[in-house]
């Protein structure tokens, strides 16, 4: 089934021209953006979930043009993790999350803010404020406010935009395993905008490559798309096979850069 | 750390028992410490003689200017708190103040037009309809300011509250030139009208105006109750609010519009009282939490009881003479302002 279909989706934001970019996103699928800065990934995400509007072609969503779509029904279908965890204000840990109830509150959402909480392992952050947490935490308290957004509905749209890039490589492996499980659990699509080449290789089926505003490339993920991935970000990729099984990827730069630079690549 | 609301609640939630407990007492302490104090003493027996209506000196006091004063310090001070709350939450700073998007100032420009360019019509008015002119021009000042500020805002800088920011200190800037030029061409009468508003004074209250502000306060309150909790998503910045499911530029609308009606209703009879709405609120937040639906009501109340205080204290100060109480409460509030934006570059280091 078609979750999400980009039609020539396009805009022009600072002199640079994104997309036109066309693209359809099944329901359940793991889909990575990766690409050097700059090149329009979180530009692309905010098209997706309907933050920016694009100048010219299509958003459909299930087949309905996103934009005629209500806000609530929009926020019930589609949630996005920021990239930024800032709050202005230091609320009760219980309120920011329940936010993520707004303009739908029903009387299960006790039992839907605790589910998320849990998802998150944010339980024990209960009774806490905001502005007082480390930001992991911050960062779980976030994750729960999507998860209840998308708790009770199926075939939804979680986006992720790089949120995991300040966190320790621990708990961000946890979260995009939190936020794996519950995407597979329900159905909904998980899109990610993703810096570790590892963790898109890993954890997602497809990867989008972007580059200066293009798409250059659409290809499931696997060893097959190493070379197109070394490309894009100028590096040797390497896949080695693991003692346990399975595979790992081994960064150096490419051969062909500056005289200055030989010591560092050959460590 | 106070324990957090459900997520449905009644419009207009009451401060936590404890504050209100302490809140009642303190402001009835105040009322009859305002009333007894004054050139005239009032004493008990005035009390009594107002309650049986016996038309003694005291009583008349009592009735005829003391305690219209202290209801209409009482509903100022809490449109000015209220206002605060609000604008807080809009431009999702601690330190913002309706002051900060020329709000009053255009209130101020307004009146200083009317006072001076528009002398000739003004006396042409009959006699009846003058004490509702100034007013009448201090609110339409607000409220253009406050159209032309969002149209301005927006186009300048779509969505962005710091571009709605610095809008508005242009306008203010543009207002209060025009407010310099009505200064140099006024007379001397003139003059001393157009600083009691740059001022700030209580000393027009009358019945009827309390009235008036009392029942537009309450309707305020209402419709702030109902917006608490979109503001409390706008601290989760206006992009994420936007993803919940939110109307944003509706909120902001509807917010821009009740800070201006607020503290263009408080300049309007009384003309700039500064740093209210910045200490109200934020002594709120100290006690029960940023949560709007608890912060709206107690920052109403602590702004009430901070004017009053304030006004008495600029009654009393000087007898027979009598400080405008803008006076009083920028003694109070500018110290606290300095403190307090010391505490936030200590918390937000340089990034503040």
């Amino acid at each position: 089934m078609t979750l999400l279909q980009l039609d020539q989706l396009g805009l022009r934001r600072n002199g640079q021209c994104f997309g036109p970019f066309s693209f359809a996103l099944r329901a359940g699928e793991r889909l990575a953006l990766l690409g050097p800065s700059g090149a329009g990934k979180s530009t692309l995400l905010k098209l997706m979930s309907g933050e920016l509007a694009g100048e010219r072609g299509r958003l459909l969503m299930q087949g309905q043009p996103l934009a005629q779509l209500s806000l609530p029904e929009r926020a019930r279908r589609r949630a996005v993790l920021p990239q930024s965890h800032q709050l202005a204000f230091g609320l009760p840990v219980e309120l920011v999350v329940s936010l993520g109830r707004w303009g739908r509150e029903s009387p299960s959402d006790a039992l839907h803010l605790a589910s998320a909480l849990a998802w998150a392992q944010a339980t024990h952050l209960r009774g806490r404020r905001y502005d007082q947490l480390s930001g992991g935490e911050q960062a779980r308290v976030q994750l729960a406010r999507v998860l209840v957004q998308l708790i009770d509905t199926e075939a939804g749209l979680l986006l992720v935009d790089e949120p995991l890039a300040a966190l320790d490589p621990g708990l961000q492996l946890e979260l995009l395993d939190t936020l794996t499980c519950f995407a597979a659990e329900r159905g909904h699509a998980l899109v990610a905008v993703l810096h570790d080449l590892q963790q898109a290789l890993g954890g997602f089926e497809r990867l989008l490559l972007l580059r200066q505003g293009q798409l250059v490339a659409d290809l499931p993920a696997g060893k097959a798309a190493l070379p197109a991935l070394g490309e894009l970000f100028g590096l040797r990729l390497q896949a080695l096979s693991l003692p346990e099984g399975g595979w790992a990827v081994a960064a150096q730069r490419a051969a062909g850069c500056v005289v200055g630079c030989a010591k560092g690549y050959a460590a | 750390m106070a324990e957090p609301l459900p997520l449905r609640q009644p419009l207009l939630q009451l401060p936590s028992w404890r504050w209100q407990g302490l809140l009642l007492p303190l402001m009835g302490v105040a009322v009859l410490l305002a009333c007894s104090q004054g050139a005239l003493q009032v004493g008990l027996q005035d009390w009594w003689a107002l309650l049986r209506g016996e038309p003694t000196p005291g009583a008349q006091v009592l009735w005829q200017l003391r305690l219209p004063r202290v209801a209409f310090a009482l509903c100022v001070g809490a449109a000015l708190g209220l206002a605060g709350a609000l604008s807080q939450g809009l431009f999702r700073n601690g330190l913002a103040e309706p002051m900060l998007l020329g709000i009053p100032s255009g209130a101020v420009c307004a009146v200083a037009l009317t006072l001076t360019a528009f002398a000739q019509g003004l006396g042409g008015l009959p006699a009846a309809w003058r004490p509702w002119v100034l007013p009448l021009a201090a609110l339409g000042g607000a409220w253009a300011l406050c159209a032309l500020l969002q149209a301005v805002a927006r186009l300048l800088a779509p969505g962005a509250v710091l571009g709605l920011l610095l809008a508005g200190l242009a306008l203010n800037a543009l207002a209060m030139a025009v407010v310099g030029v009505c200064t140099t061409l006024a007379s001397d009468e003139q003059l001393r009208t157009l600083s009691f508003w740059q001022l700030g004074s209580l000393a027009g209250a009358t019945w009827p105006v309390v009235a008036l502000l009392a029942s537009a306060l309450g309707l305020m309150l209402w419709g702030a109750g109902r917006m608490a909790q979109g503001l409390n998503a706008l601290a989760l910045g206006e992009a994420v609010a936007a993803q919940i499911g939110m109307d944003v530029r509706r909120l902001r609308r509807r917010l821009v519009l009740a800070v201006a009606l607020l503290s263009g209703l408080a300049v309007a009879w009384c003309g700039l009282i500064g740093f209210i709405g910045l200490l109200a609120p934020h002594a709120a937040r100290a006690l029960v939490g940023a949560d709007q639906r608890r912060l709206q009501p107690l920052a109403a109340a602590l702004g009430a009881l901070l004017l009053l205080l304030a006004d008495t204290a600029a009654r009393v100060l000087f007898i027979p003479a009598e400080l405008p109480v803008g006076i009083v409460t920028a003694l109070l509030g500018a110290p606290l302002l300095l403190v307090l934006l010391r505490r936030a570059q200590r918390e937000l280091g340089g990034a503040w």
